[in-house]
């Protein structure tokens, strides 16, 4: 039955991400709404709740925090975003893809029209999309029934399916996007960064004044216009059917150029000139060793995620530094607010300490960064692009080795540079930071990023890219929401120990931890060695 | 004799359950041109991607230059040109770019001889390896088999999507490199290929090495099709007993014949004037039509062919 349309086909394909995200946002959901129950026992601690909600409002809208529902929309806030990079990556690829490989070119030899292929394809993604929407609104009610919270089954499904909306508007970006690129991989990585920029617009007008209008440009905004779990709030009809729209628009425009251009080429297609170099030798500097031509692979993505990241740390200085004094005022005395901010492991009452939750945002950012390095290579591997190189002079510790340390330059350049933009933002904000913190908050992020890196090596002996890439996000993804979550639902210790998180800290409030940061490198060192012992023995390319 | 250069012994892999290649033995002379031959999947690449150290072998030996394959495969790879079956590359790079990547892998080469190279197979060396056709992906990849005068050449189809003016130019690459008393071992199921380049020939099937001979034994079981039409049914007997016929089957009711041939065609092209003949067309068939002919499925060689090649 699955392999008698194109459709069920590609619905057959999504059914591990449907699962996947659908299961891991539902069970997110259900976590949450079993902590509510303890964090607002009381009439204080839901004052606090209160109290806290506008300083950080620049995250999301806070909006009856005192309340589960509430509560949990503001909670996830903006990660919950995270769902929309399955769509990005798969809708990317659902074309693009299929082309690098050359499997469209047998495909469209079928007696199948292109916009009839291309419409099942991306019918299939929706329904994906829908199913997993529904699960997560199915376990969230399961969850709210749980934990004795009174949420309606159409609050919970609809909450499911305006984070579908988003995504599929994502995705459709992405498919968009990919009529443009000749590689998936651009699309993928040009999309992302629209939805980061998205992210950020949306915030402007909590943080900035008569900044409204701007918020209006990004789709992040409709998305959180709909509040259904918030008693009341309800769902926006209109901005869920402008994200509707937006979807079909964006992909009615990427089939209308995918039938109409060449299969393997790209729309507005830059004729190729002339080399203007000399052919040989080309004496480019990259090519000179496994590790230098890795380096030159690494750049560009470097340069992108520098932007993000860095940029995202100058940012939020700047946040911090407008709600300030609010901050202090309200923090003070609150015990639930030191708790709320034990993700950040901080204490209460200062910028550093608002600054430290958020920072740890940005050991995720780079670790997400090192799980696309990690595909790379394993795709790499599995495309048979090491095949030639093998057959060189090269050991394959080497080869992987070179690989790697380039992967280790872009992450220390990465982190080297947020250090001097957030201390340049911090310089011209006037927000006071500890000097030696920051460079301990910036720079111990090194070892996370090198860890997830070597665990997608260490993966990649075995798995295939997708599913090597697939399971290093979960991970993160879970390590993530254990420091995230735990906390709050005062997990033990050995729980959150779990998390690589957990041994980042809070660096910028309490320096390095040597210890905790031995732990990581020691990790690091263990995964890279493992996967090396695997990539020396094991057969290329099978 | 000189010594072997590359010596399989007992070579066995498997891919989980999946069968690749089974006990596998094979001695290549230094100075020879080897033709590995057999249809897709029966294990050729296999054999080869195990001399390269890029499988390992379950059983088994494989030697270049009496280092074992696996245990010294950087030293080997000194010696070794390689064109992989697939060839995948940066497709963000030149060719240009390519070749000097593996030039500096491989701790430099001869930049005018690389240029003779580029030359001769008529290379736009500024084009990304994206932009190329089939046929300049190839001619990347074999360039750079040949760029460091390797001792060894080990090339698993490597004409792959070449026209036939750059399949000449092959050959004669291929014939230039035996005059310089190098090894070539290349794989393919292209049965005039391996006739016109090949000294000697391995046959292999389902992952078992059943034939290795002189290449000039092969035309024993080079078999072509003659099918014959006729304007009026002729008698099927006039052909079977005819020499260098080896089968016979009436087609159209008896006004065609299809008949297989091992040999001469003089006996059958003056049987056939006897009758108002329509048209004739010949056909060589494929190495695999070969196989499937000449094989039966239980891998046994029919008396006919057995101990020929």
């Amino acid at each position: 039955m699955w392999f008698s349309s194109v459709y069920l086909k590609t619905l057959r394909d999504f059914r591990i991400p449907i699962l996947g995200w659908g299961l891991g946002l539902g069970f997110l959901m259900t976590a949450v709404f079993a902590a509510v129950p303890a964090l607002l026992a009381t009439p204080a601690a839901r004052a606090s709740i209160v109290a806290l909600g506008p300083s950080f409002a620049w995250f999301a809208d806070p909006i009856k925090i005192d309340t589960p529902g509430g509560y949990a929309t503001w909670k996830y806030g903006l990660t919950v975003l995270v769902v929309a990079l399955w769509p990005i990556l798969a809708q990317s690829a659902m074309l693009r893809g299929e082309e690098e490989r050359g499997t469209m070119d047998v495909l469209l030899s079928l007696p199948r029209g292109r916009f009839r292929v291309v419409i099942e394809k991306v019918a299939a993604m929706w329904s994906a999309l829908v199913l997993m929407a529904v699960l997560v609104g199915l376990l969230a009610f399961a969850g709210a029934r749980k934990s004795n919270v009174d949420i309606s089954l159409v609050a919970t499904i609809a909450y499911g399916l305006n984070l579908a909306l988003i995504s599929a508007v994502f995705g459709a970006i992405a498919l968009l996007l990919a009529q443009f690129t000749s590689e998936r991989r651009a699309a993928a990585g040009w999309t992302a960064g629209l939805l980061l920029v998205f992210v950020v617009l949306d915030m402007v007008h909590r943080v900035v004044p008569n900044t409204l209008w701007v918020s209006r440009l990004s789709p992040v905004y409709y998305f959180n216009l709909s509040k259904p779990l918030v008693p009341g709030y309800g769902f926006d009809a209109g901005a869920m059917v402008l994200l509707l729209g937006l979807s079909i628009v964006l992909s009615g425009i990427a089939v209308w150029l995918f039938v109409r251009r060449d299969i393997g080429g790209v729309f507005l297609t830059r004729r190729e000139r002339p080399a203007v170099r000399p052919a040989l030798p080309a004496g480019d500097w990259s090519l000179r060793s496994v590790y230098l031509r890795g380096l030159a692979m690494v750049a560009m993505p470097t340069v992108w995620w520098t932007l993000g990241i860095a940029g995202f740390a100058a940012w939020m200085v700047i946040v911090v530094k407008q709600t300030e004094a609010q901050l202090k005022s309200l923090l003070q005395g609150s015990a639930l607010g030191g708790d709320i901010l034990k993700a950040g492991g901080g204490d209460v009452a200062t910028n550093t300490t608002i600054l430290s939750l958020l920072f740890v945002f940005l050991p995720l950012m780079l670790m997400a960064f090192a799980v696309t390095q990690a595909n790379r290579w394993a795709a790499d591997e599995e495309d048979g692009r090491l095949e030639i190189v093998l057959s060189t002079p090269q050991s394959r510790l080497g080869v992987l080795l070179g690989r790697f340390a380039a992967l280790t330059t872009a992450t220390v350049t990465i982190s080297v540079l947020t250090l001097a933009t957030t201390s340049v933002a911090s310089s011209i904000t006037g927000i006071a930071l500890d000097g030696g913190n920051l460079v301990a908050a910036t720079l111990s992020m090194i070892p996370l990023g090198l860890l997830v890196a070597a665990i997608g090596y260490l993966l990649s002996g075995w798995l295939s890219a997708a599913v090597d890439t697939g399971l290093i996000s979960f991970v993160l993804l879970i390590w993530f929401f254990i420091s995230f979550l735990g906390p709050g639902l005062s997990w033990p210790d050995a729980s959150l120990r779990l998390s690589a998180f957990y041994y980042y800290g809070a660096p910028l409030l309490h320096g390095v931890q040597p210890a905790d940061l031995a732990v990581i490198v020691v990790a690091a060192a263990v995964a890279l060695a493992l996967g090396s012992y695997r990539f020396v023995r094991k057969d290329i390319a099978v | 004799m000189t010594a072997p250069i590359i010596e399989i012994d007992k070579l066995t892999k498997s891919y989980g359950g999946r069968r690749g290649i089974v006990d596998v033995s094979l001695q290549i002379r230094e100075g020879e041109v080897f033709g590995f031959l057999g249809p897709n999947g029966a294990g050729k690449t296999t054999t080869i991607r195990i001399l390269m150290a890029l499988l390992r072998a379950d059983r088994g030996a494989a030697r270049v230059a009496g280092l074992d394959s696996w245990q010294k495969s950087v030293d080997i790879k000194r010696l070794i040109g390689y064109v992989p079956g697939e060839p995948s590359l940066d497709p963000n790079l030149t060719g240009g770019q390519l070749l000097e990547y593996f030039a500096h892998l491989r701790g430099g080469v001869d930049q005018s001889y690389l240029k003779q190279l580029i030359e001769r197979l008529e290379l736009d060396p500024g084009r990304k390896f994206r932009h190329y056709s089939t046929g300049n992906k190839r001619k990347v990849v074999l360039i750079q088999a040949f760029m460091h005068r390797p001792r060894v050449l080990i090339l698993d189809e490597p004409t792959s999507g070449l026209d036939p003016l750059n399949q000449q130019e092959f050959d004669g690459m291929v014939r230039e490199a035996r005059d310089d008393g190098r090894t070539v071992f290349l794989s393919s199921h292209v049965l005039s290929e391996v006739e016109k380049t090949c000294t000697r020939v391995g046959i292999i099937r389902d992952g078992r090495l059943v034939r290795v001979g002189g290449v000039a034994e092969l035309k024993d079981i080079k078999r072509y099709e003659i099918t014959i039409h006729f304007a009026q049914p002729v008698p099927i007997e006039t052909f079977a007993q005819l020499e260098g016929v080896a089968g016979v089957e009436e087609l159209a009711n008896g006004s065609a014949v299809r008949l297989a041939m091992q040999g001469s065609a003089d006996a059958v092209i003056k049987a056939a004037a006897r009758y108002p003949v329509v048209s004739l067309t010949s056909y060589e068939p494929s190495l695999e039509d070969v196989f499937l002919r000449f094989y039966e499925s239980d891998g046994k060689a029919p008396q006919e062919v057995a101990g020929v090649v």
